[in-house]
């Protein structure tokens, strides 16, 4: 029950945040949003016990997708952003949701305490995942890895700024 | 207990809002992310049904999706680049060079 609410929170917070990707005028906005609902899919998968994949999730998109999108609106077009003011009930929402989570944390934790370090055989989503994966879908795993070399030398030679002079 | 419909209902929302900002923007940054947002409504449902089937085989073709996708993110990147060097601008309107 706790379980299908907190999914449904996320769900939502992800299609709004979905939607304003799209509709903002602001194209750093619109990363900031796609942030959001990268994180918000990360707790959908949570939710769904896909522990790994929302791991990865966070560090692949929240950390390393979105901030190549960061980088390069500021290398293409530095003049688009500026400085904004916000009004007055934005910046109290602002200050109040991280409040509010804090002491939501502090609640729990001084209530409840810390959970129990996991119930035994806890972790056999992921052994039997990692054996899949390493089993089965060791060749597609392989390829996969090949992909992203081939992609690391294709996007340096696309983006070089100039062609280096090649004598043969 | 998370319904299933919820979550392909989920994934189906954010699939037709990442086609949507594909089809609609122009802004060929914006039109990346809403690529983004389209995998990851795949994502969501392949997750979703693997759990139904409890088959881990649903994270293991998310995890390959998210694989492709940051391929796509970088190579589309160098295009952005070497477009915004040609051209001034990432307004996919100034794509018409190959126009007859």
């Amino acid at each position: 029950m706790i379980t299908l609410a907190v999914f449904l929170v996320f769900a939502v917070l992800a299609v709004a945040a979905g939607v304003l990707v799209v509709v903002q005028k602001n194209v750093m906005h619109s990363v900031l949003y796609l942030a959001f609902t990268v994180l918000a899919t990360a707790g959908v998968f949570f939710t769904l016990g896909a522990e790994y994949l929302g791991a990865i999730q966070i560090l692949v998109y929240g950390g390393g997708i979105v901030v190549l999108y960061i980088f390069v609106i500021i290398i293409v077009n530095l003049k688009e952003i500026v400085p904004e003011r916000r009004r007055f009930l934005p910046k109290l929402f602002l200050v109040a949701v991280p409040v509010a989570a804090g002491v939501e944390v502090a609640y729990l934790l001084l209530a409840k305490g810390f959970p129990a370090a996991g119930r035994p055989g806890e972790g056999l989503g992921f052994k039997t995942t990692a054996e899949m994966l390493f089993g089965s879908y060791l060749f597609p795993f392989e390829l996969a890895s090949i992909l992203l070399l081939a992609v690391l030398v294709g996007a340096i030679v696309v983006a070089r700024r100039t062609l280096v002079h090649d004598p043969d | 207990m998370i319904p299933i419909e919820a979550v392909i209902v989920l994934g189906l929302l954010l699939f037709a809002i990442g086609f949507v900002g594909v089809v609609v923007r122009k802004n060929l940054v914006v039109m990346l992310m809403s690529l983004e947002l389209l995998l990851n409504g795949a994502n969501i449902i392949l997750v979703g049904l693997g759990r139904r089937l409890a088959s881990p085989r649903g994270s293991i073709f998310a995890l390959f999706v998210v694989l492709m996708a940051v391929s796509e993110a970088a190579v589309g990147f160098a295009l952005v680049l070497a477009y915004f060097r040609q051209k001034k601008s990432y307004d996919v309107d100034a794509l018409d060079d190959l126009k007859g």
